[in-house]
């Protein structure tokens, strides 16, 4: 009975003809509205079309505007990835495109996917010993210029505050981009001897890169983020916590976020503008492009001398300080979206669902309608009790069909269907989104609290586990072991991750990139034994490297 | 006048005296005791390079910069107005936030996050608004080496860059209400006295912003809003507010109507706008075109509220609490409670001591008490009690040889310097019952010094005799936009000119015939007047 209700699958809603448009209808079509008009004027005078190329289609804005008459489409994710990508950020709410250009608002739905991050890392740092507090937005530019290469790598990104309060500022400002130098400036001022060290502490802000290709989550002019910046006495002090923290990361993807990221030490090429070494968590997308998803740098002395951070030690000597610095920002969410998630939609991990439980009734007369909705409610009371995050879906205005299409295409890991002759057994159905169709639907779980309760944790935990499962081993059939440089170039181009052993030049590295569009992801902690010979030159390697094209 | 100020300024040194005087006393081993008298301060300040050099009573502001420094709250900044907020200060915050956050999920509000960056087209959509905030907006003009085409603004407050997709997302009334929040940052180009947490260039804030249906409804939201910023400052920072609506000329520019919890600080006669929650009526619905079709199918417009606390709240907190040995925090919003000492003498058992302190630390924190031990060996005693003093800590326990023989710690409190021995079997109970009435106790003194500083004035003589006195006001008034503007301009001066704090809610009677203090017309109203922040 239940699955009569239930619509033609989105996918089969979807036509051709509906997928992306060129940005230039949706324009036209929010010159229509004055108020938004204004604003997207204003940053399409300041962008060029190159620039745009991941702005919302023209049929989604438009459709929001006549919602409740149109069902949501969305590309399906086999078809056309980045297609995908869009859609399920514009029709699950998760984000939508700010007023200048580059820039998003990001909807509850998606803020409290990053909630759920924080709320995570918050106890974590916390629990390895960091503090919280802030630093100013505002950087003069004088600070970025201290340390050579990481004005080199920053400058063009900069967004540069010149006037304030109507008047010309006397020094240029720099929104911040990342605060490694004004942390350090006042570093030196805490800072007198060994006994302030460790210094450890991070903050929770917003950061700005004046991006030329955006993409909502995963790139965008102004990120949040957290940025955890400690000082240490000694080399082996900094480095251990560099790697304790890309450890933090890492288990934090593996079992909150359900993504198998692969943990490792960046290139000389791609490390951090300032940093010696530059630890990553890089993680594999549905294309299969890596996203790299947290970073955690040993920063060595480089800003400790350009500042003159500097500490008395034991022995009443000066020395500089070492330091780390680590980030992981709202681009993880983007990560999340784009490992999970099916033609349907998004798949969310439990555990950082924003809605981990769907209820939705369903009832024919009029008669039923209140012992269905009587039932529901007080099974979203008895889970809500037991710390879950639920939401029960009673409007009238649409079919359980229409909802259960919503909801999937919501990632909501869980459905719960009520009906009349649930009611009268005393039962309920459960859906789950990982397992598409009858498979995945158990019908006659009893309503009784303890048991219900118990089933629906149960279920989580193995949706959360499955989902992890489900990802390994796509990364793991989409990684290619590679001897040669033929063999890196026929894995790239099938759209795979090559691994090899490594060892050639950095001149080398920069040509792969060119040839192939890909990059050395990290050298993974985790090496395979045995002699290795680099793939590019024949001569011994100490490491394989990853190479894959990314985000 | 004299009378007044004689007992204000009588009330703080006995107590300041006494507690000085009882901390030296108990340094005993650590510290040998000072010569007592004027200069004790001064030596404690360079052997320690401890202790202020400001008294709060003589050089208020110049106490106020010192205090939020040497407490480890704020560091000044290269910037001018931007300052960096330490653990200490950003603890605090966030167990506001912690508070807050969490009741304003109950009422279904949910949090978002909409763009630093305001396009200038938006910006100006709202004029009265705009005119509010123009003149202190920050503005991007490059990125990188190139120009950009268009200046873009950093918000100041967000009800510009969020109401136009208040329009796109709101069709029907099933949309409704809409409730948003937003955790953020905003920044204000003012060339005002910078004050750190008070009027800084960027600070930190909540608004929430919120749709509705019905008038009704936003009215009650308002007010709903409002008591929990009086449950911010009275339940947590140990403030006593005013809860009450501004006057026409000092509401939110381009909202219907401004609320506000208004506290004081008595020191400067000043008083402060401690959070707004405004009604913003339907005017912004109609510069943003925010409609809904409602149940029977016809178009209207949404009623909208904004609210907004920011870091302000900590500095209100700094100058009330606050006193001559540096920060008192109330214990609720410290992020450590407790801070135990250990007390050694030459010959006693060290490190049964140090394991005492220890021990007491694990039996408090597993008690849900934020505490920690300072074991530091390069420091005497003496100094860690100022140290802690110095930055607020609610409650000190010392444990020296005795108490370890007698199986008890010595709690000092704050607020007050009161000590007590407690067994270490009532360890919890007492230490928990001693946190609620230092909590309690800050509440209480503020609002006697708040109390002893309202000055209820009938006539134009009687109000600028209390300006001057640096009272906080309570004055019949007409509720005249011309009369205020007067108010303003003839008590213009160095000191700057005092205007309305706000209408209370509880109104005293108002008895008939009664007169505007300022314009000699009907009053009708009782309302707050002072010099502000």
């Amino acid at each position: 009975m239940v699955s009569s209700l239930r619509l033609p699958a989105l996918t089969s809603l979807f036509s051709p003809s509906f997928t992306r448009r060129s940005t230039v209808s949706l324009r036209r079509r929010l010159h229509l509205r004055p108020p938004l008009a204004a604003g997207f004027s204003a940053q399409s005078a300041a962008s060029s079309p190159t620039e745009t190329e991941d702005r919302v289609d023209s049929k989604k804005s438009g459709r929001v505007q006549d919602r409740g008459s149109t069902d949501r489409v969305i590309t399906p994710r086999s078809q056309d990835f980045n297609a995908w990508y869009l859609d399920v950020i514009a029709n699950a709410e998760l984000a939508d495109y700010g007023p200048v250009r580059g820039t998003m608002v990001i909807r509850p739905y998606g803020y409290a996917m990053w909630e759920a991050i924080q709320d995570y890392l918050n106890v974590k740092f916390k629990e390895t010993g960091h503090s919280n507090m802030y630093f100013p937005q505002f950087i003069p530019y004088s600070f970025i210029e201290k340390e050579a290469s990481h004005v080199e790598g920053f400058s063009p990104e900069l967004a540069l505050v010149t006037i304030g309060g109507g008047k010309e500022l006397e020094e240029k400002l720099v929104v911040r981009p990342t605060s490694e130098t004004i942390v350090n400036h006042m570093f030196t001022q805490w800072i007198h001897s060994y006994r302030d060290l460790p210094l450890m502490i991070n903050q929770w802000a917003n950061v700005t890169r004046w991006e030329m290709r955006t993409k909502p989550f995963v790139r965008t002019l102004e990120f949040l983020w957290q940025e955890g910046h400690t000082a240490h006495a000694t080399l082996e002090e900094a480095e251990k916590e560099a790697l304790q923290m890309i450890d933090v990361y890492t288990k934090f993807a593996y079992e909150q976020a359900a993504i198998p990221v692969i943990a490792g030490r960046k290139s000389k090429v791609e490390t951090f503008a300032g940093a010696d070494k530059t630890y990553t968590i890089e993680a594999m997308m549905g294309d299969r492009k890596a996203l790299q998803a947290g970073t955690s740098h040993n920063l060595g002395q480089n800003f400790s001398r350009a500042f003159g951070t500097q500490f008395t030690d034991e022995n009443g000597l000066r020395q500089h300080v070492w330091q780390t610095s680590w980030a992981i920002s709202t681009r993880f969410v983007g990560g999340i979206i784009m490992t999970h998630g099916d033609d349907a939609g998004l798949m969310l991990p439990p555990r950082i669902a924003p809605v981990q439980v769907v209820i939705v009734p369903i009832w024919k007369k009029v008669d039923e309608k209140t012992g269905v909705l009587d039932a529901a409610s007080s099974v979203a009371e008895t889970l809500k009790n037991a710390g879950l995050k639920v939401k029960l879906d009673d409007t009238d205005q649409r079919t359980p069909g229409w909802k259960f299409n919503f909801w999937e295409m919501k990632g909501v890991p869980l459905r719960i269907e009520i009906g009349p002759r649930d009611v009268s057994s005393g039962s309920v159905v459960i859906s789950r989104r990982d397992i598409p169709g009858k498979q995945g639907k158990v019908f006659g779980i009893s309503m009784e609290p303890s048991i219900l309760e118990a089933y629906v944790k149960d279920r989580l935990d193995e949706i959360q586990s499955s989902l992890l499962q489900r990802a390994i081993s796509f990364r793991d059939s989409n990684i290619v072991d590679v001897s040669s440089y033929e063999e890196l170039k026929e894995a790239i181009s099938l759209g795979k991750w090559a691994r090899g052993p490594w060892s050639a030049s950095d001149a080398d590295e920069l040509r792969i990139k060119e040839e192939t569009g890909a990059t050395i992801r990290c050298f993974p902690f985790e090496q395979p034994q045995g002699t290795k010979t680099c793939l590019m030159t024949g001569k011994h390697a100490d490491e394989v490297a990853i190479f894959a094209k990314s985000y | 006048m004299e009378n007044k100020l004689k007992s204000k300024s009588n009330h703080l040194p006995p107590f300041f005296v006494e507690h000085m005087a009882g901390g030296e006393q108990k340094k005993g081993g650590g510290e040998q005791k000072k010569a007592g008298g004027g200069g004790k301060k001064k030596e404690v300040k360079k052997e320690t390079g401890l202790g202020l050099s400001f008294t709060k009573d003589e050089n208020f502001g110049e106490w106020y910069s010192e205090v939020v420094v040497n407490g480890e709250m704020i560091e000044y900044y290269d910037i001018s107005g931007c300052y960096i907020l330490r653990p200490w200060a950003m603890s605090i915050w966030e167990n506001i936030q912690t508070f807050f956050d969490a009741k304003i999920k109950k009422m279904k509000v949910k949090n978002c996050y909409f763009p630093l960056f305001v396009s200038p087209g938006v910006l100006q959509k709202e004029k009265d608004h705009i005119e509010g905030f123009a003149p202190e907006v920050a503005w991007v003009t490059k990125s990188g080496e190139s120009d950009l085409e268009v200046p873009i603004a950093l918000r100041p407050t967000s009800e510009t860059v969020m109401y136009p997709y208040y329009s796109k997302w709101i069709r029907g009334h099933r949309d409704l209400p809409l409730k948003l929040n937003q955790w953020c940052n905003v920044v204000r180009w003012e060339f005002s006295n910078p004050t750190p947490f008070i009027r800084s260039r960027e600070f930190l804030w909540q608004e929430g912003h919120t749709a509705f249906a019905t008038k009704e409804e936003a009215d009650t939201e308002v007010l709903q809003i409002l008591e929990l910023y009086r449950r911010i400052y009275e339940e947590f920072l140990a403030i006593p507010v005013t809860k009450g609506r501004k006057s026409e000329l000092e509401k939110f520019a381009g909202g219907l109507y401004t609320t506000s919890v208004e506290a004081f600080i008595p020191n400067t006669g000043r008083g402060i706008q401690g959070a707004t929650s405004h009604c913003l009526g339907q005017n912004f619905a109609k510069m943003f075109e925010i409609n809904f079709e409602n149940e029977k199918g016809e178009k209207s417009m949404v009623w909208q509220n904004s609210w907004a606390y920011s870091t302000r709240t900590i500095g209100v907190m700094v100058m009330v609490h606050g006193d001559n040995k540096g920060l008192v925090l109330p214990p609720k919003v410290a992020a450590l409670q407790v801070i135990v000492i250990p007390v050694p003498y030459k010959d006693a058992d060290t490190q049964g001591i140090f394991d005492a302190c220890a021990a007491t630390v694990a039996i408090l924190s597993d008690a849900g008490i934020r505490a920690e031990a300072d074991l530091r060996e390069n420091y005497s005693p003496g100094w860690k009690y100022s140290n802690w003093e110095m930055k607020g800590v609610p409650l000190r326990i010392e444990i020296g040889p005795r108490d370890l023989a007698n199986n008890q710690v010595r709690a000092v409190r704050r607020d007050n310097g009161e000590k007590t021995d407690i067994s270490r079997v009532f360890l919890v109970e007492q230490v928990k019952g001693m946190l609620e009435k230092i909590q309690q106790n800050l509440f209480d003194v503020a609002k006697q010094k708040r109390d002893a500083c309202i000055e209820v004035v009938k006539t134009w003589d009687e109000f600028i005799k209390a300006l001057g006195q640096k009272k906080l006001i309570l004055a019949p008034w007409c509720d005249e936009e011309e009369v205020e503007k007067d108010v303003k301009a003839r008590t213009k001066g160095e000191m700057g000119a005092a205007k309305s704090l706000c209408t209370p809610f509880e109104q005293p009677e108002l008895p008939e015939g009664t007169k505007c203090f300022a314009s000699g017309k009907p009053a009708t109203k009782w309302t707050y007047w002072g010099r502000s922040y």
